[in-house]
């Protein structure tokens, strides 16, 4: 729904980074060097963002 | 008595270091960790009073969400069970922020301002009231200050020799921290970890150096790396002496 | 107890004799409103 404030398994905070990393890779940024660039290093942060998607659009009319 | 120990900086920062100490042995470098990661107590929300929640998420969910968001935290100030009340209120169209989260206590606030709690669509509003508390991560993953907490041996590199003639150029990864021959320490990322790439057309032979461990610690931004450090080898300090007095009764 | 009419979103006061109805536009699919209570949750 939201990104998760942490990383499940390393309990880094990602959260912060979610919004500029959207903004970046629609500016057409390749999401490695995104990431590499946001300090998101180890790959259980990474798979964080690269799986993510927000879904309060997509539930927010059925309130 | 042991050695005294030697301790040297290879990356340094606020929240984010790493750093050799000569001198220890294996369990006591474990000791450390665990000790950063369950003994030193961080505050984080533990329980929160929804005045408002007509968001898309349960006041569970988002209630979860608040409890991981990490917050400043003065170790000299407080003490393990202390808490702090902080408030919420935003209201849509707009994201919530960690940086929204307002205090009662100055020396208590969200570590990072940029972290979405819950995005708000029109007429949605969240109105709450959290209490914060100090304890340890022993209590709690929530409240551990370190982040991926981990040591390494150092390892040795040398030359051995000339790579055969017709030898395949194959990587050679290493991770962590080489001590080359004459002393020099090298994080392994500086050469992509890959020690063909530093040594090429050489023969290498690496060791584990006794008693040399690399520690790689990362804070949440509770605190900072100093701090957590300390604290953790005073943890381990108190009970030693703990045991000491109830020994000699 | 408390409910609202998912047509004309106006409250609507049930009793036992009436039926899931509406008595303003009677449509039949009423939403339970958030009760006004504070709810304290337990962060675990």
């Amino acid at each position: 729904m939201m990104i998760p404030v942490r990383c499940f398994t390393c309990g880094k905070v990602i959260g912060e980074h979610w919004e500029e990393y959207q903004a970046r890779l629609d500016d057409g940024e390749d999401p490695a060097e995104v990431l590499d660039d946001l300090g998101v290093t180890r790959h259980c942060c990474r798979r964080m963002f690269v799986s993510h998607k927000d879904l309060v659009d997509v539930v927010s009319p059925y309130q | 008595m042991v050695a005294d120990f030697e301790v040297e900086f290879i990356e340094r920062d606020d929240r984010n270091a790493r750093f050799l100490v000569r001198g220890a042995s294996p369990a006591f470098a474990n000791g450390i960790r665990r000790a950063m990661i369950a003994d030193v107590p961080t505050f984080s929300i533990d329980t929160v009073r929804f005045v408002e929640n007509s968001s898309v998420m349960f006041d569970e969910m988002i209630g979860l969400r608040l409890g991981l968001v990490p917050l400043t935290t003065p170790l000299d100030d407080f003490e393990v069970g202390e808490t702090v009340t902080l408030a919420l209120d935003v209201e849509g169209p707009g994201t919530a922020y960690s940086g929204d989260i307002e205090t009662s206590d100055d020396l208590v606030e969200p570590a990072d301002d940029n972290i979405p709690i819950i995005e708000l669509k029109e007429q949605q509003r969240i109105e709450l009231e959290a209490d914060a508390v100090l304890d340890t991560g022993r209590e709690h993953a929530k409240h551990q200050g370190g982040v991926a907490v981990g040591y390494r041996h150092l390892q040795r590199v040398e030359v051995v020799g000339d790579a055969g003639e017709f030898d395949e150029g194959e990587p050679n990864i290493l991770r962590g921290v080489i001590e080359t021959e004459d002393g020099e320490l090298v994080a392994t990322d500086e050469f992509d970890h890959d020690l063909a790439e530093r040594y090429p057309g050489k023969e290498l032979a690496v060791h584990d150096v006794p008693g040399a461990f690399v520690f790689h610690v990362e804070t949440d931004g509770s605190f900072s790396v100093e701090e957590l450090v300390t604290r953790a080898a005073e943890s381990i300090g108190a009970r030693a002496a703990e045991l000491e007095t109830k020994v000699a009764v | 107890m408390s409910y609202k009419c998912s047509r004309c979103k106006r409250d609507v006061e049930l009793d036992e004799y009436g039926g899931v109805r509406c008595p303003y536009c009677g449509h039949r699919v009423l939403l339970k409103e958030r009760a006004p209570t504070i709810k304290e949750v337990d962060v675990e």
